[in-house]
């Protein structure tokens, strides 16, 4: 199965529909239901290399890292939970985080921002706010990429990345501000820069490659929303009859 | 026909007392090649981003004076890595981002982005994820992207900073070519010796004002070589003592030798 | 009697996956020399430089700085010896004012605070930067964010200095405070690697050229043999400066390709000319 594929929407539709169900389905089943389609979902291949930084590391399966990703990305919550909750509502809590993570980390791997462009300039959305969206996805590789250059740099000024946690600590520190910093100048940059590349309100953008949208994924897509709306009523609704 | 046209510009940029450009009047017309020459902050970036309406207009600030522009127009910036989509998967979608944005027929993009892609000799690169190319490949390819969108003015901002010695003299003949074909284009750049080739007129800017306006033979002035502005054999001429008018380039100096 | 090298490359060969960057490339650099790496775009210049600071490992062969094997070192461990400025450093910079930023290396490494000031305090005047220490680095124009970033490395005070397009957008003052500032220390025994474009840069300032082309070293002599001849450098992609190019049409004798050499023999020659 390529999730690159699929309609910019679609790819959409479901990682909201995943994080929605975890959060609406009761703990722990539903969670972890939810939750492990996520999982599996992260290891699906048909991400573009770009999206995921696998370009730089060859040696590791595309569906690998992005799973990977996810794990690493929501274990620091699993520590807070443990530290605030006791064990039955950390696992509820904590499962639904890490479908909201794992959802989220699989359609920024997976939605190619410029398919989703065309797809909602198809759709009849203005340029700009698809591209602000797009831009949104496209941030967190870019990040990932400035991280990486960041951190070498440092690397090669002496700083060194392992050892124990305060010196993790203070080269997280020693990242984190660069790279907002940047992140922010390079903000400025942009706006500059789009400007140069003709984005004028008012004109319509042609459509260079807009994604297929069969009707198989459109129906799709509504059962999403009524599983959701369905979930929605049997957990809130229905009860107050029973 | 003139394609723009500085009639007494001053520009401050937003909350700054001293202005970056003093009374700057300045011509560029359709067909010729007008190069910026000055030290640094002397305000040539500034002038280029007038040029093509990004100030005021983009970047804020306060312009006196008045600018007229015929044609539209294209601008690469110093930094073009900054001028990349981000959401280009392939070197000729991210040509043809532009084109797309100002809505033309997909037929007139494809055509725009094969020249371009042509020109800048990137047609090996085509499918390559801009994402991985060196910065002198990503300069190119910017370079083509905005000559896609076939603006009448053409402002360039240092293009061959990034390029090696080939790249940079394909650029050079590209730029006579657009100005052959009725373009105008407008550029600052530190490659004083590659001017005597490729510019009409060269401008002298010192501190936000222009000093001297003439052609390419400017670069020989005494003035300008002292100023740190001429090209490197008027330079060097100088510096052996002899006699003037200085030689431009190595072909006027083996001339002048015999 | 041979000081034991800098640097040291044997036989080094890296790909990218299945896309190779180098091929069997050696050299050796000494104490104080200045060695320019030039080549096309593409010819694995910026692949060399990342091997030297330890941040890729050569599939073949070594790279020794000093007697430390890279493959043996970590990035940071190098920075001891290596102080490295990549293409677009000032992108890099991290701390809220120059100073911050340039004393982060010595400090890195462990220094006690007087030594980090007196190394940073060295590094800012090199490069005429003092006035600006107190500023926070986007708020300078690019040009000087790459001084800040240059001056990052100095302060590591290294043997080696590893420089990646240190002159590009500058402009000739600027230039000549770059240049002043690498000759002082390699005049004190710092070694001197610098990919460059400018190949008047080269001839001026770095006695030393190695070619890259197509991931092999092409050739290893001294600039002033190399830079003037149009012949061998143009199969390379590259083209004799103006300066080195105007002594060789010229024929002047010695052919000297630096610019206050070139000066001198115009002058000369010029004179003898007069001459009745």
């Amino acid at each position: 199965m390529t999730g690159g594929r699929l309609h910019p929407f679609t790819l959409l539709a479901i990682a909201a529909a995943l994080p929605a169900l975890a959060w609406i389905l009761p703990a722990p089943d539903g969670p972890a239901a939810t939750l492990v389609v996520a999982l599996v979902l992260t290891l699906t291949p048909g991400a573009s290399p770009a999206l995921t930084g696998i370009a730089s590391s060859p040696g590791w399966r595309r569906g690998l890292v992005v799973f990977r990703t996810a794990l690493l990305t929501a274990a620091p919550f699993w520590l807070f939970l443990l530290l605030l909750h006791d064990v039955p509502t950390t696992i509820a809590i904590g499962l639904r985080i890490t479908t909201m993570v794992a959802s989220f980390v699989w359609l920024v791997a997976t939605l190619e921002p410029a398919r989703l462009v065309e797809a909602m300039i198809a759709a009849g959305w203005s340029a700009s706010i698809a591209y602000l969206l797009a831009a949104t996805l496209s941030a967190v590789p870019v990040l990932k990429a400035r991280a990486r250059r960041i951190v070498e740099a440092q690397r090669c000024r002496g700083l060194s990345p392992r050892g124990g946690i305060a010196a993790r600590l203070r080269a997280l520190r020693a990242l984190a501000l660069p790279l907002v910093l940047s992140a922010l100048h390079e903000v400025d940059e942009r706006a500059l820069a789009l400007e140069t590349r003709g984005l004028v309100p008012g004109i319509r953008r042609t459509p260079l490659a807009p994604p297929r949208d069969p009707a198989v994924e459109q129906a799709a897509r509504w059962v999403l929303l009524l599983a959701c709306l369905a979930a929605l009523a049997r957990r809130f609704i229905v009860p107050r009859f029973i | 026909m003139k394609s723009l046209t500085l009639d007494h510009v001053s520009f401050w940029y937003p909350a700054t007392a001293s202005p970056a450009l003093r009374d700057v009047s300045l011509e560029v017309v359709q067909g010729e090649v007008v190069a910026l020459v000055g030290a640094l902050g002397a305000g040539a970036s500034t002038l280029l981003l007038v040029a093509a309406d990004l100030a005021p207009r983009v970047i804020g600030g306060r312009l006196a004076g008045t600018v007229a522009r015929r044609d539209r127009s294209g601008i690469v910036l110093p930094t073009p890595w900054t001028q990349a989509s981000g959401m280009a998967f392939t070197v000729r979608d991210e040509v043809a981002f532009g084109p797309a944005n100002l809505g033309w027929p997909a037929h007139e993009i494809a055509r725009q982005v094969d020249r371009a892609l042509e020109r800048l000799e990137l047609v090996p690169l085509a499918s390559r994820d801009p994402a991985t190319l060196s910065g002198g490949e990503l300069q190119r390819v910017i370079i083509a992207a905005i000559l896609a969108m076939d603006p009448g003015l053409v402002v360039l901002d240092e293009p061959a900073a990034e390029l090696d010695a080939e790249s940079a003299r394909t650029l050079w003949r590209l730029i006579r070519l657009l100005a052959k074909e009725g373009k105008a284009v407008l550029l600052a750049t530190s490659a004083l010796d590659a001017l005597p080739e490729v510019a009409d007129r060269v401008v002298w800017l010192e501190n936000g004002a222009v000093r001297a306006v003439g052609t390419p033979d400017l670069l020989a002035d005494v003035a300008v070589c002292d100023a740190g502005l001429g090209t490197s054999v008027a330079t060097v001429w100088r510096a052996g003592g002899l006699r003037e008018p200085y030689p431009l380039t190595v072909a006027d100096a083996v001339q002048r030798w015999r | 009697m041979a000081l034991s090298p800098v640097l040291r490359l044997d036989g080094v060969s890296f790909s990218y996956g299945a896309v190779p960057a180098l091929a069997a490339v050696s050299f050796a650099i000494a104490p104080g020399e200045r060695v320019a790496l030039v080549g096309r775009n593409g010819a694995g210049k910026s692949t060399l430089v990342r091997l030297v600071a330890g941040l890729e490992r050569p599939n073949h062969g070594a790279v020794w700085v000093g007697d430390w094997d890279t493959r043996d070192c970590a990035p940071e461990q190098l920075a001891r010896r290596i102080g490295s400025m990549f293409q677009h450093a000032d992108q890099q910079l991290f701390a809220s004012t120059v100073r911050d930023d340039v004393s982060f290396g010595p400090r890195a490494l462990g220094l006690g605070e007087r030594e980090v000031e007196r190394r940073t305090d060295h590094a800012l005047e090199d490069l005429d930067l003092t006035s600006h220490a107190a500023h926070h680095p986007y708020d300078l124009p690019p040009a000087f964010r790459k001084l800040a970033a240059l001056a990052g490395a100095l302060a590591l005070e290294p043997t080696l200095l590893v420089l990646d397009e240190p002159t590009v957008g500058l402009d000739r003052a600027l230039r000549a405070r770059v240049t002043r500032a690498l000759r002082e220390r390699s005049a004190a025994g710092v070694a001197l690697l610098v990919i460059t474009h400018d190949l008047t840069f080269a001839a001026e300032t770095l006695e030393r050229v190695l070619v890259l082309d197509r991931g092999r070293l092409a050739c290893d002599e001294r600039s002033a043999g190399l830079v003037g001849d149009a012949t061998r450098l143009e199969p390379l992609g590259l083209v004799p400066p103006p300066v080195a190019a105007l002594s060789a049409a010229l024929d002047l004798p010695g052919r000297p390709v630096r610019g206050a050499e070139v000066a001198r023999e115009l002058a000369r020659v010029a004179r003898g000319r007069l001459a009745p």
